[in-house]
């Protein structure tokens, strides 16, 4: 704490001019600063609380004052913490205060005839600030700071006590007066060689007002005024920076930068002392990975250890509480820590494109194929490894990841989102849902996340493409396998009686005369979307479109060993038609048991290299299993076959597995 | 949207090959669509493409439509839709199809599957039947498109013969014959394919030093590209 007595006998309180705090500040003024987060700690320069950190940061000043006797101080700690756009930052401000002890001019006369003279002390505290800023672009800021200021006036007096005699007795007036003031500032960054700051000094105050009227003089005032900033930086290793108050003070400084250090000059001019140039303030810096260093020394050019008149004090008092007439030359070192826990953004997003809509019961083929593809770009100018990860709300619970890619510095790629849609995911409607896409380097946070909406349709929604059937056969295939090893139950008799062979055919075609019984053909009621029941369904429904039977008789094959392949029919634009194949296992030279007419069925080359008979079967025809039969050959050989359909990519055999 | 809609399975198709019935000799007999059952094929009827006609020994028939004029001659049989003229870009697309037709050879199996594929073992001898001479008149069936100057259909209507009656590959005359075909059409891959293939055969020395010196033919020409 610095004491400054004022050997003055007589006080005449009339013209106190202390104003709080404006721009000066004990690591000079460096603009927004572009290298070091440090400088930004002062709300006296940076009102708008203009911030570089990416996540904590703390910052301590410790100074040592060279007045009369040698006083070391803690001058501020300051707390900061960036999320997203917003910043928010506190400073507790210990040694921003001044004291002032006067003699009031009076005395009384004690019993030993001595004189005993009646003191005042006026203290001034900036003790506490909060400050926010939302960082609207690269280029625009606005913030706020707040900031706590306490004057505690004590006053010796002498009071007549009339008793038997007059006694004169000393007593103290006493009175503390808190206030708060707050302001704005905005900062407009136009390119990384030229930056402004505007900002208010004094907008709003509020606190108490002194009651007793000695005091009311010596209350700091509170001017309304502004600041402008500007930096210029002609190169990128060193910046003119200047600010002027609208009170007609100013500070001008030059900073350079050359890798991890920074040297910097600043010269302030204040209204309220002299000469022009009242001091500068130099300053040395490093900036390690994690933390920066100030050395910094305040200097005035005006004697400051000479006795100081009354009179100065009051024609002019004092115009800033840590800078002023009365103010000792410092040297400081601040100690800053850039505490980053959310790490280094090394990569981030450019887009994400959803390239499928989800169909959960195609959970399969999410695995295989990505659903969504972002663009990211490396921020560093060394190789990064990135994991992509995704998940879908209402479908994951956690992250999926997709495959680890290898980013070249300051290169920009495309790489692929996969997902996995879990087996127990059974909503049967659609819904609009939102995907959630991360980048992770390192740690378990993510270095950038992207979120996108995507449409999960319900487990019956289908595509349209014949091929993604396949995955409604595989699906509770549980359930084929119980019906047809019931159906097949039922006929054991016959199918014991059976050559081997011939078991396969026989099978196929009991599973087909039990399961038509009872159905209808139904066409796809929904106008707009392809919707395809699961084989219970059908069964339950007692009917279904050619999808829904051809996917029902198909996983009753399967169910029981039986190969099936489906025909998809497209021949005819957006009119399709879809039916079901299936391997008898007969040898074609085995054909000619279960029929006379060789264009009722096909030889297709199995795995293994085997020629194997394969039947089509029109699975819409819910007559009987010739007839069925029949048709599906006749089609298959009309149009996969005489009319080339196959190679000519009308029409397709899609394999189940 | 893709709609997937009944077909409609009797309705007739508009480009079909229907042919008149101009002479019959002897036994000619025909299976209409996908009937069991053979019936006599009487002059001046008509047939359509999803027949398939057979004569007996000492027997034949005459055909007309469509701009051909096809005779079938004794113990053969033929698909009248392989009654057509086609050109080379067909009968390669043809060619292509046989394996398109196949399994898929990168077939992934899926973990979920249940299924059990194949026979039990041990249970019965293989069950066949006698082979009859069906196939042989396909292949003369064939043979009787590419004299009518059908080759190509001629080609695809043999190697179909091939797939559904393998014992028929055994006969080397007639595979060097369709081989030949298809060398003479210029597709020396596919006749290359058919004439090493033929090699592995029981051939006479004509007929060893014939494929041997077309198969060198064709990989000097191909060597040559």
């Amino acid at each position: 704490m610095r004491l400054l007595v004022l050997t003055i006998i007589i006080i005449v309180i009339n013209n106190g001019n202390i104003l709080s705090q404006s721009s000066f500040g004990f690591n000079g003024y460096e603009g927004l600063s572009p290298n070091f987060n440090t400088p930004l700690y002062s709300y006296e320069s940076n009102t708008s609380n203009y911030s570089h950190l990416e996540d904590w940061g703390l910052s301590l000043i410790y100074g040592v004052e060279f007045s009369e006797v040698t006083n070391s101080n803690i001058y501020s700690i300051s707390l900061a913490k960036t999320l997203n756009r917003h910043n928010l930052s506190a400073r507790y401000t210990p040694g921003y205060q001044k004291e002032f002890i006067f003699n009031t001019g009076e005395a009384i006369i004690i019993e030993d005839t001595s004189a005993q003279s009646l003191t005042a002390s006026f203290t001034y505290k900036e003790l506490f600030g909060l400050g926010y800023s939302y960082n609207f672009s690269e280029q625009f800021n606005v913030g706020t700071s707040f900031r706590f200021f306490t004057q505690d006036f004590n006053q010796e007096i002498v009071t007549p006590v009339f008793e038997d005699t007059l006694f004169l007795i000393i007593e103290t007036q006493n009175e503390k007066i808190n206030f708060w003031k707050a302001d704005i500032g905005v900062n407009y960054i136009v390119n990384e060689y030229l930056n402004f700051s505007v900002a208010s000094i004094n907008l709003l105050n509020f606190g108490e007002k002194a009651e007793n009227s000695d005091f009311e003089q010596f209350e700091i005032k509170r001017e309304l005024s502004a600041m402008i900033g500007l930096s210029v930086m002609p190169l990128n290793s060193l910046a003119f920076n200047f600010i002027y108050e609208t009170t007609n003070s100013y500070q001008l400084s030059v900073n350079g930068y050359r890798d991890e250090l920074g040297l910097g000059l600043t010269l302030f001019h204040d209204k309220y002392q002299s000469p022009t140039i009242a001091g500068m303030i130099p300053t040395i810096s490093y900036k390690g990975e994690n933390f920066e260093l100030f050395l910094s020394g305040v200097k005035y050019f005006s004697d400051r250890k000479k006795e100081f008149g009354v009179s100065g004090f009051l024609e002019n008092g004092i115009t800033n509480i840590i800078n002023n007439e009365y103010s000792f030359d410092k040297i400081l070192l601040t100690v800053s820590f850039n505490i980053n826990t959310i790490g280094k953004k090394t990569v981030e997003f450019i887009d994400v494109q959803v390239v499928k809509d989800i169909y959960p019961t195609f959970a399969d083929n999410y695995i295989d194929y990505p659903f969504a593809y972002a663009v990211i770009v490396n921020l560093t100018d060394e190789y990064v490894t990135v994991k992509p990860m995704a998940r879908i709300e209402g479908v994951n619970e956690e992250n999926i990841q997709s495959p680890i890619s290898s980013i070249a510095p300051f290169d920009t790629v495309k790489v692929p989102f996969y997902i996995i849609v879990p087996e127990s995911y059974l909503s049967n409607k659609t819904i609009l849902s939102y995907a959630d896409f991360y980048l992770f380097t390192l740690g378990n946070q993510p270095d950038d996340q992207f979120q996108k909406a995507v449409l999960i349709n319900s487990i019956n929604s289908w595509d349209g493409r014949v091929s993604n059937l396949l995955y409604f056969i595989k699906k509770d295939l549980e359930f084929s396998i119980n019906y047809s090893k019931g159906v097949l139950s039922d006929n054991k008799t016959l199918l014991d009686t059976l050559h081997n062979d011939l078991v396969e055919f026989y099978k196929a075609k009991i599973l087909f005369e039990e399961f038509i019984k009872h159905l209808t053909y139904i066409s796809d009621p929904r106008a707009t979307g392809e919707y395809v029941q699961f084989p219970d369904q059908t069964i339950e429904l007692k009917g279904g479109d050619c999808d829904d039977l051809s996917v029902c008789y198909s996983s009753l094959l399967e169910s029981v060993g039986i190969q099936t392949a489906l025909v998809d029919y497209k021949s005819n634009g957006d009119l399709r038609h879809v039916n079901v194949l299936f391997n008898t296992k007969l040898i074609p030279e085995q054909a000619r048991i279960i029929t006379n007419n060789d264009t009722k069925y096909f030889v297709r080359e199995s795995i293994d290299g085997k020629d194997e008979v394969w039947l089509p079967v029109e699975v819409t025809s819910l007559t009987n299993f010739e007839t069925a039969w029949n048709l599906g050959s006749e089609k298959f050989n009309k149009e996969a076959i005489n009319d080339l359909g196959i190679a000519k990519g009308k029409v397709a055999i899609i394999d189940i597995y | 949207m893709k709609k997937i809609i009944m077909f409609l399975l009797f309705a007739g198709s508009v480009s079909a090959q229907n042919f008149t019935v101009e002479k019959v000799s002897g036994d000619v007999k025909y299976q209409n669509g996908n009937s069991e059952n053979w019936s006599v094929l009487q002059e001046g009827s008509r047939v359509n493409d999803n027949a398939i006609i057979i004569t007996a020994d000492n027997s034949f028939v005459e055909l007309e439509g469509n701009n051909v004029q096809f005779k079938l001659n004794e113990s053969s049989a033929v698909s009248v839709s392989n009654i057509k003229k086609m050109n080379i870009d067909d009968l390669l697309l043809a060619l292509a199809m046989e394996d398109m037709m196949n399994a898929p050879k990168d077939i992934k199996k899926s973990s979920d599957n249940t299924a059990v594929y194949g026979t039990e073992e041990g249970q019965d001898n293989p069950l066949l039947i006698k082979t009859d001479d069906f196939g042989i008149k396909r292949l003369n069936g064939a043979i009787q498109l590419a004299q009518n100057d059908l080759q190509e259909s001629a080609v695809i209507a043999a190697r179909e013969t091939y797939r559904k009656y393998p014992e028929t590959k055994a006969i080397s005359s007639y595979r060097i014959y369709f081989a030949d075909i298809l060398y003479k059409k210029g597709l020396y891959e596919e006749a290359l394919d058919e004439y090493l293939d033929i090699q592995k055969l029981d051939l006479t020395e004509s007929q060893q030093s014939d494929v041997v010196l077309k198969t060198e033919s064709i990989q000097m020409k191909m060597l040559g590209e």
